[in-house]
């Protein structure tokens, strides 16, 4: 508890000094609620959630996947994981502080995009419920990759194609019938669907973004044994 | 105290360590001396249970929270300032924060504590490392290669810290290519050479052994002598 409240910390300190970072959890939602203020709210054609929905799944693709990625990535080629390990941190408490700050990140992005769309108080619980569910796959997700990784340049290589699948399919999908029933698998599009309408199938869409956590989960506990499980016997 | 025997390790058909045995004292700045691929770090990442040896026993008598560790790589965050760094394990160590203050005193960063670790010169940053090194007052400290790189005013400032931390109790395990720096600063040595000790002792024993003792003890000779190879 202690090393994962000091890794949680230590992320949560850093990120104010990684614009890098920093600028991908403030841009999309800053794109949705100037394209929402701007368009959707001046013109009737459009919905007035459309860029809400759209900037949060790219949010949920774009800034959570590469930043967990990259934060296991180069605290492994830095060897600053090597000096924890050697404090006593477990593998698992390193990535529960450094997973949940990403996460609290995902959470407070997700507040935000709620406040910035028009839902009833029905609607934004569902929006919050999928969003935040979507940031625990992004993360489970991202840790695999960082995990496997060598160093940053290799993990932002593998997290950016996976990021741009999952952030940008259901912007894609809203064009094409056989990409939409194709990207009904991955849970960013689920998101969309709640969003874009609310009466959808609520259940079936919980349980895909799950069945999306659980194929994830399986790649991150490879990944873990074959990289890290030597690294925790220690 | 730390001890080594009949350890080996071999990195596929390529062997490192062919058979080390070796002994350090409670209490005592104990050299590991040999040339760039001899398998110091080699030495040291198995003391400190970061890889496994493939035969032969070793021990360091104390715990990993007892232990400190400064190595070739400093691991440092480099975004945050010297106290954040230092945070972040008294943190984990569940020990006061002001260990870090005073930690950054011991090895004069007083001044940069509030300083981004990238903005410190080389020598402010491995004096960083040294204070992470020592924040929580270890008994055993693996130092690999303290003062490479350093210019000498830096170093001397380590090896002055060095022998206090020893005066206040703790056992210290160095490596260095440095020969000067081992008969100056190490109670005892270790003479290190393609995985295999060469020699051992107190370094003015050694130097008198092979009548290498001009003006200063010259264990440099002594180990060209032993090895045929220079150390730099
Ligand atoms: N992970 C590894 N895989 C294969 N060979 C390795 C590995 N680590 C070290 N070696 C080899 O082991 C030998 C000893 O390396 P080691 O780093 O212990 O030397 P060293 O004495 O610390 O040298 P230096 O003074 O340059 O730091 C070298 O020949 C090195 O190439
Ligand atoms: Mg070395």
């Amino acid at each position: 508890m202690r090393s994962t409240k000091a890794i949680f910390i230590k992320q949560a300190k850093d990120i104010f000094r990684n614009p890098m970072i920093l600028i991908e959890f403030i841009i999309f939602p800053a794109v949705a609620l100037i394209m929402t203020e701007l368009i959707a709210k001046t013109n009737d054609a459009i919905p007035p959630n459309m860029f809400v929905t759209m900037m949060a799944s790219i949010f949920t693709g774009m800034a959570l996947i590469p930043t967990m990625a990259g934060i296991i990535a180069e605290d492994t080629e830095r060897q600053s994981l090597r000096f924890l390990v050697m404090a006593g941190v477990k593998p698992h408490q390193y990535l529960l502080g450094a997973g949940g700050f990403v996460l609290l990140a995902g959470i407070i992005g997700s507040g935000v995009f709620t406040l910035i769309g028009s839902f009833t108080a029905e609607e934004a619980l569902k929006f919050l419920t999928v969003m935040i569910l979507s940031a625990a796959a992004s993360i489970i997700l991202g840790a695999a990759v960082g995990i496997l990784s060598k160093n940053q340049q290799s993990a932002m290589a593998a997290s950016m194609p996976l990021a741009v699948i999952f952030g940008f399919t259901p912007m894609i999908a809203s064009f094409n019938e056989t990409i939409e029933k194709a990207a009904s698998v991955l849970y960013t599009q689920q998101m969309n669907v709640i969003v874009n309408d609310f009466s959808a199938n609520f259940p079936l869409a919980i349980a895909v973004i799950a069945a999306n956590i659980a194929v994830f989960s399986v790649v991150f506990a490879v990944a873990y044994r074959k990289k890290w499980m030597r690294t925790s016997a220690r | 105290m730390i001890r080594m025997q009949n350890v080996v390790k071999n990195y596929g058909a390529n062997t490192v360590l062919s058979d080390v045995t070796f002994e350090a004292h409670e209490r005592e700045i104990f050299g590991l001396l040999g040339p760039s691929g001899a398998g110091k770090t080699t030495i040291i990442n198995i003391l400190t249970k970061q890889i496994e040896a493939d035969a032969g026993e070793h021990d360091t008598g104390v715990t990993t929270f007892e232990t400190g560790l400064m190595l070739d790589e400093d691991g440092l965050y480099t975004r945050l300032n010297c106290l954040d760094n230092l945070y972040i394990f008294a943190d984990i160590y569940g020990i006061p924060k002001e260990k870090a203050m005073q930690a950054l005193k011991k090895v004069g960063l007083e001044d940069a504590a509030k300083r981004q670790v990238q903005k410190l010169s080389n020598g402010m940053r491995q004096r960083l490392a040294l204070a992470r090194a020592i924040l929580h007052e270890p008994r055993v400290l693996f130092l690999d290669e303290p003062t490479s790189g350093l210019d000498p005013a830096t170093a001397r400032g380590i090896h002055r810290l060095i022998e206090t931390l020893r005066e206040n109790g703790a056992t210290i395990f160095l490596t260095t290519h440095n020969m000067e720096e081992a008969v100056k600063l190490c109670d005892s040595v270790a003479l290190l050479n393609k995985g295999k000790i060469v020699e051992q002792g107190a370094p003015a024993e050694i130097c008198e052994r092979y009548g290498a003792i001009k003006t200063v003890p010259d264990l440099e000779s002594v180990f060209i002598k032993l090895t045929g190879v220079e150390l730099e």
